[in-house]
């Protein structure tokens, strides 16, 4: 078994809470995005926006926020590991920083897909007896993926950074990788208010951009924190 | 052969040094004690060898293989910190699996040699102080290495347990470089050939702990009958007879003259440790 499945395995068993949470946040989700579905065709009329193709892909968000509670525990377990001594006796083993951070985002991502993997069939399943159109129930299979994934990698790589680099071991530093993590959610939830038509397009732009601005962080981050930050 | 090798090593954290050019040569696989006091610089000293602190300046190298950049060489290292660097929400077993995992190393063998078979199936925190020791200083025996390093390492733990880890280490270090601080001077001249001595981030002395030099060496000799007609010289304090002498090896001549002339000996005491005067004066 691979270090990042360890990792994984252990989160789980740490707290089951922010499962939990994850879970009924997608719930949540899913029945936002098929709400609209029950409201009466022309009773929204005339309305300013597009509720009928925009109101799904707004649940998009709620899932991928959701797939970033279900990932939390390992972040919080980054920070165990730190204090307890041992992300150092690892290191003393030969991985390097990189191969750490690796590991516990790769255990985050791997967490948030089961989450959304779920959330994704539930969705569709829910959506195709309600009646929403297959194309729309297509695009936001695409769409959780790609934001919920890009989200989550996101938080992950900022709240591992932030919580090496805090001096005292308490991991209060965490909270500025949600702060910082969520801020791409915010157009991903609004702009496809704004722009209907371009609802799809903005939100995958704004997953590849989530994606490349990760992974060139988690690179970065693996050679500019020195080993040293890592030590409890 | 193998060689560990530090050239005017100078290493700290977040920029402030804290050990200054330390040079040291290692070619004879055995036990080297370190020792100093808080603060000297000991912990800082063994991360930069298992190569998590970067030199500031000077090398660290385990055969020719510098001990920051090559993975390969710091495989070959064990290091033991004061923490017990372990998952504390696992069973005794799964901890040392989850070392296992990522490392690879025979799990049983480690429960076999530390006699940790009882607490096997036991929750790691749910175990006393001396117990984790025990689980602690076990994954750095999962696989066999070239080079331990181990900080404090029978700190917490019962005087038995102790004597086991302690002769698990002399056995090892008969073809493997052991590195082992310690507060306890008595315990390391007991198992130490080297002795390494670090003050204020400095290498103070580096030798063979025999030709540590002191000024005077007392012995207490408690016996049954009276010996003061045999040793005139000598003080009688709380029971004992206290003879000072030059060194450790004229203690033999005195107990085998005592034997013979009929003395009933009950017990022999190092009063000082020799190590405890150099350690004070540096």
């Amino acid at each position: 078994m691979s270090f990042w499945q360890i990792t994984m395995k252990r989160s789980v068993r740490l707290s089951r809470t922010y499962f939990i949470l994850g879970a009924v946040m997608s719930i949540y989700g899913i029945g936002l995005s098929n709400i609209i579905s029950l409201v009466p065709s022309g009773s929204v009329n005339p309305a300013p926006i597009d509720l009928a193709n925009s109101f799904p892909i707004l649940s998009v968000a709620f899932l991928s926020l959701s797939a970033l509670f279900f990932s939390l525990p390992v972040v919080m377990l980054f920070v165990y590991d730190k204090n307890n001594g041992v992300l150092e006796y690892l290191l003393s083993t030969g991985l390097d920083q990189l191969d750490i951070f690796k590991g516990y985002v790769k255990a985050s991502l791997a967490l948030s897909a089961y989450l959304l993997v779920f959330a994704v069939i539930l969705n569709t399943v829910v959506g195709f007896f309600m009646g929403t159109s297959p194309v729309l129930l297509a695009s936001m299979a695409g769409l959780t993926f790609a934001i919920g994934i890009s989200e989550v990698f996101l938080v992950s790589v900022c709240m591992v950074a932030f919580s090496s680099l805090q001096k005292t071991p308490m991991g209060a530093n965490q909270p500025l990788g949600v702060v910082i993590g969520i801020i791409p959610m915010f157009p991903a939830l609004i702009l496809p208010l704004v722009f209907p038509s371009y609802a799809i397009v903005i939100d995958i732009l704004i997953a590849a951009v989530t994606l490349l601005v990760s992974l060139a962080l988690l690179l970065s981050i693996g050679h500019l924190i020195l080993r040293e930050k890592l030590l409890p | 052969m193998q060689k560990l090798e530090l050239q005017e090593v100078s290493a700290g954290y977040g920029g402030e040094e804290v050990i200054h050019r330390i040079s040291l040569e290692m070619t004879e696989p055995s036990i080297y004690v370190v020792l100093g006091p808080n603060g000297a610089g000991k912990t800082t000293l063994f991360r930069t060898i298992c190569g998590i602190l970067k030199p500031f300046s000077g090398q660290a190298m385990f055969d020719d293989m510098d001990l920051f950049t090559s993975k390969e060489a710091r495989r070959r290292i064990a290091y033991l910190s004061h923490l017990n660097a372990l998952p504390e929400e696992m069973t005794v077993f799964n901890t040392l699996k989850y070392y296992a995992d990522i490392e690879g190393g025979d799990i049983e063998h480690v429960l076999d040699l530390l006699s940790l078979n009882d607490l096997r199936d036991k929750k790691f925190s749910s175990l006393s102080q001396g117990q984790k020791k025990r689980v602690s200083v076990g994954k750095i025996f999962l696989r066999e290495r070239d080079l331990y390093l181990l900080d404090e390492p029978t700190s917490n733990v019962d005087p038995k347990i102790s004597k086991e880890i302690r002769d698990i280490l002399i056995e090892l270090s008969k073809d493997k470089f052991v590195l082992y601080s310690s507060h306890n001077l008595y315990e390391a001249r007991e198992i130490g050939t080297y002795l390494i001595l670090i003050k204020n981030g400095e290498l103070k002395f580096f030798d063979k702990i025999d030709n540590v030099k002191t000024r005077e060496y007392r012995v207490g000799i408690k016996t049954l009958n009276d010996i003061s007609r045999l040793l005139p010289e000598s003080k009688f304090e709380n029971g004992y007879y206290v003879v000072t002498v030059d060194s450790p090896r004229e203690v033999a001549k005195i107990v085998n003259n005592l034997v013979q002339e009929g003395a009933e000996l009950v017990e022999l005491r190092e009063l000082d440790n020799p190590l405890q005067e150099f350690f004070e004066e540096g």
